[in-house]
């Protein structure tokens, strides 16, 4: 019924078909994991046999793709990211999802993510500009090609962990497994297939952008959480610390007269943050899961 | 005849459906070091002798269902043979569910097997 595994998981992908990317990446991780350790075990103890002659029994056992793609269909509804968009109706008055957005944990979840983004930024764009550059440099030389590959396998790992990342604040459904290559290649083989992988790519680009990006969405969100909180405090802060906001210039009072609406602007401002936070959000995860995520 | 078959698979699947987590809870309370998905498929062949409970494919969503929930937790490490694996093991919250589990297992088991047994007949 199926000559090899790549059939098996080219027949699964059909059923899968419409499901979320990220979970059709994980189910098909996971059956030719099975399906690959399965295969070597029955040949190991019949040398004899093909995979073709192996697979149908173990098939029989793992379940034919249709089986397996209802049952990965019937769990994921029940699974859903941390702080996943509800699906209900918001039936809020304006000012109700304006203001609501403070109990949000997924609107917190992205302003942490964007408050924070500059330390993945110079961990993975750190390393994928500094390691890039050095095992690139090293490719003149012939030791250079396995720390080549090994720069861009670490790229898959990064990509890996900084979904789990996206998926826990931003709430977007990520990959939870690794990307495999083709098993039965030679070494270099597998190392032509690596380095002709758009995927490894596509992580180095976004480990790239992301060192940028990273110092953007921390500057800006911490500017604007530091203007919302002094803006909500200011009349605190000038009438009773005696700091002045320095709104009319160096060392300036407000006039008193004009601080509730300071404060109140600071009230908005906080809100509006946290929107903000959740637009960038949700832009970025798309982004991130176009980038590493099979279509 | 179809109906018959197709009466028991569905009944078989809705029977599975809450009971493969409690298998898969249990066989990792009592796994030593954490274990990747074909070992404990292939630990709970030898545990279902004849009747095959479910499709060993089916188990992998319910692992990641466990570990959504916080009942266990997983890594990934490379393997030398193939392709990386993900090793689960059970977190505290998982123990505790599966004491509280356990305990309905057996409610539900003692309630069903006498009815069928007829214990309380009217």
């Amino acid at each position: 019924m199926f000559k090899n595994v790549r059939d098996y998981l080219e027949k699964l992908k059909k059923e899968l078909q419409g499901c979320d990317p990220a979970l059709i990446q994980d189910a098909l991780s996971d059956a030719e994991g099975h399906l690959r350790t399965a295969i070597d075990e029955a040949i190991s103890k019949n040398p004899d046999q093909s995979e073709t002659e192996v697979l149908g029994p173990i098939i029989e056992k793992y379940g034919i793709p249709s089986e397996i793609a209802s049952a990965y269909r019937s769990i994921e509804t029940h699974i859903t990211p941390a702080l996943a968009v509800s699906t209900r109706p918001d039936k809020r008055s304006f000012w109700g999802k304006f203001f609501g957005v403070l109990a949000e944990s997924r609107a917190w979840g992205a302003f942490f993510y964007m408050l924070l983004a500059f330390i993945p930024g110079i961990i993975f764009g750190g390393w994928a500009l500094f390691a890039g550059l050095i095992s690139a440099f090293s490719l003149l030389f012939i030791i250079g090609l396995p720390i080549f590959g090994l720069f861009l396998l670490s790229l898959r790992g990064i990509a890996l962990l900084e979904g789990r990342i996206i998926e826990a604040l931003l709430g977007v459904r990520m990959p939870r497994r690794p990307l495999f290559l083709k098993k039965g290649l030679s070494w270099s083989d597998r190392y032509i297939a690596l380095v002709k992988d758009k995927y490894s790519w596509r992580a180095l680009l976004y480990a790239v952008l992301l060192f940028p990006l990273g110092f953007i969405y921390s500057g800006l969100f911490s500017l604007l959480f530091v203007f919302s909180l002094g803006f909500i405090t200011s009349p605190v802060l000038e009438l009773v610390f005696r700091v002045p906001l320095d709104l009319f210039g160096d060392n300036i009072f407000t006039p008193v007269w004009f601080l509730p609406i300071v404060s109140v602007a600071g009230l908005l401002l906080l809100p509006l943050t946290l929107h903000l936070a959740k637009l960038a959000g949700k832009i970025h995860g798309r982004f991130a899961k176009s980038m590493f995520v099979r279509k | 005849m179809a109906y018959t078959t197709d009466a028991n698979k569905k009944f078989q699947k809705e029977l599975n459906s809450g009971t493969a987590a409690l298998v898969l809870l249990s066989i990792l309370a009592r796994a030593d070091k954490p274990m990747y998905g074909y070992r404990i498929a292939k630990l709970m062949e030898v545990d279902e002798k004849n009747v095959p409970m479910m499709k060993q494919g089916a188990l992998y969503p319910v692992l990641r269902s466990l570990e959504s929930s916080g009942l266990l937790e997983s890594h990934v490490d490379p393997s030398i043979s193939g392709p990386p694996r993900r090793y689960y093991k059970i977190t505290e919250t998982g123990l505790e569910a599966l004491k509280n589990w356990v305990t309905i297992w057996d409610q539900t088991k003692d309630f069903v097997d006498d009815i069928l047994k007829g214990k309380n007949d009217v």
